[in-house]
């Protein structure tokens, strides 16, 4: 029945379809004008950066491009930054799943088990309302100035996150799609693994994406606050010397971290959610 | 159970080999607003096993409550339904439901949809695969196996959800207006199709409807029901020969006839509901 194939699967082929209509140079051209674009505004930044840097403001307060630069290679080939990643990467590669698997294992709880919710549902909340980073400091008082301070800030602000996107999840699920499992006598680790996991998968997916950038957040409050190495730590001392440049460089290391982990988090998730129709640009004219 | 043996009649439904038995069963919910809402009250109904019975009455008579009831998805207020001769309590996972939406599990591929609920304990993995198979052939599906919901049209989803209900042998399957939200023309095709497998099967079907047309068209009897709190008005028997053409069902014999009876109970009906 080829007259069968619905709208959505043409809109699922769309994209490669479209492909083919404007032929493929079209296409490839397309894109290489917006990347051309895209690029001529990041080298503007930088160059504007540059030429602003000395003449028209202090370089010690927005250092340059070519400064960082340079800081970079060196604290990378000289310098100990080598040492400062590695520490604040291990804080939130320990922290950060601890913290989401916690928090995902209590969603799910909490959607489970109605009693549970209407127990600790406004607990909850309320110490959500408190600034977790201010928590910080009592963390070091807990558990020293070394790793696992730093490891129970991540934690902290990992797992809020994913607590309560997997909780939404679960209360937003489709009552239905488990009757009907149960129905057919699917219960059980299936039931938990072939039916509501998989429905709440994207609200589990959009919990960890945002928790990612937060859980480096937390390792650096940390190190802000009591540290001897890190990456948090290096910014505050280099701030404190007023190497800017070095400042920067440190930004730009923790900007990657994120990048990276992003990436790692969003091909996990295409690859599980493949079964989701992608919505493509909204077109508001045809 | 105390009733007194029955002769065994060939017209009338007999209580005892009654594969599904609604005995005085009503249902009434509690909504914070308006207090209690009465949706079914006082509903007798013995189904056969093999038989097509259709349900059909105005929207909100709480048809689609009995076939909840049936499946176990919840409770009655008063009264109780007997399923092969034991009480419905709890999930009645010996019934297979098809939902008005299709509620194919979205993330699961058609194949694995219809194999969904081939339990490993009843199904060897050989078994499973030739069941699967079976049924996406029956259903049209054959070549989309690997495809996901998304990408299925409203007919073709329908077919699987169906088949989804059909693939795992259950003694009985009800249906909530399944073809309810499809165009005239895949509606017909699937109702001819339906009607194919259910003659090659012959499971009991129990299927919800508010199109009078269907409702005479595929069943055996048809039950009316009547406005919230959704009684039993009447129970008609539909003579039409089996198989039969959906696609000129106006011109068998006994057509007119059950769908006559039935338009007159529910003129009567909707004059009652138009205050």
């Amino acid at each position: 029945m080829p007259e069968e194939i619905s709208q959505k699967t043409r809109q699922l082929t769309s994209s490669r379809s479209l492909a083919t209509a404007l032929g493929k140079s079209a296409l490839s051209l397309r894109s290489f004008y917006i990347a051309l674009f895209r690029t001529s505004i990041i080298v503007g930044f930088l160059l504007l950066w540059h030429i602003a840097s000395g003449p028209w403001i202090e370089p010690f307060l927005i250092s340059s491009p070519t400064r960082i630069f340079s800081s970079l290679i060196e604290g990378f080939t000289a310098g100990d930054l080598l040492q400062h990643t590695w520490v604040t990467f291990q804080e939130i590669a320990i922290g950060f799943p601890v913290g989401a698997i916690a928090g995902i294992a209590l969603g799910y709880a909490f959607g489970r088990s109605k009693l549970l919710a209407e127990i600790f549902e406004p607990i909850i909340i309320a110490l959500n309302g408190i600034p977790r980073t201010a928590l910080a400091p009592l963390f070091i008082v807990w558990l020293g100035i070394g790793l696992w301070s730093k490891v129970g800030v991540v934690f902290l602000l990992t797992f809020f996150l994913n607590f309560f996107n997997t909780y939404t999840g679960m209360r937003q699920m489709d009552q239905e799609y488990v009757d009907l499992a149960r129905l057919m006598g699917v219960k059980g680790w299936k039931l938990t693994f072939k039916v509501i996991f998989p429905a709440i998968s994207p609200y589990v997916f959009t919990g960890i994406r945002t928790s990612i950038p937060f859980s480096v957040i937390g390792a650096i409050v940390g190190e802000f606050v009591a540290a001897t190495e890190g990456v948090g730590f290096f910014i505050r001392m280099s701030a404190g010397i007023f190497r800017t440049a070095d400042v920067f460089v440190g930004i730009i290391v923790l900007m990657i971290m994120v990048i990276i982990m992003d990436k790692i988090a969003a091909l996990i998730e295409r690859r599980a959610l493949r079964w989701q129709t992608q919505t493509e640009h909204i077109q508001i004219q045809a | 159970m105390l009733d007194l043996p029955q002769a065994p009649s060939q017209t009338a439904p007999s209580a005892n080999n009654a594969v599904i038995k609604v005995e005085n069963v009503c249902k009434v919910f509690q909504t914070p607003s308006q207090g209690s809402l009465g949706a079914l009250a006082n509903i007798e109904l013995d189904i056969l096993p093999g038989e097509f019975v259709t349900v059909v009455g105005p929207s909100g008579c709480g048809k689609s409550t009995l076939l909840r009831l049936i499946a176990g998805f919840s409770g009655c207020s008063t009264g109780r339904i007997l399923f092969q001769g034991e009480e419905v309590r709890g999930l009645n996972t010996k019934v297979g439901y098809v939902p008005q939406e299709s509620k194919l599990f979205p993330w699961l591929t058609v194949e694995e949809n219809v194999g969904f609920g081939l339990s490993p304990k009843r199904y060897s993995r050989a078994d499973r695969d030739k069941q699967i198979d079976y049924f996406i052939h029956l259903a049209g599906l054959a070549g989309f196996e690997k495809y996901y919901p998304a990408q299925l049209s409203g007919g073709m989803s329908k077919r699987a959800s169906i088949v989804r209900a059909l693939a795992y042998e259950p003694p009985v399957i009800l249906m909530d207006e399944p073809f309810g939200p499809l165009d005239a023309q895949t509606r017909m095709v699937l109702q001819d199709e339906l009607l194919k497998i259910w003659e090659q099967k012959r499971q009991t079907i129990v299927f919800v409807t508010h199109d009078l047309v269907e409702a005479v068209a595929l069943a055996d009897r048809v039950v009316v029901m009547t406005h919230r709190p959704g009684q039993i008005k009447d129970i008609i028997k539909v003579t039409m020969t089996r198989p039969r053409n959906i696609f000129e069902i106006h011109r068998q014999e006994g057509f007119d006839e059950a769908y006559s009876r039935l338009w007159t109970i529910f003129r009567h009906e909707l004059n009652i509901g138009t205050h």
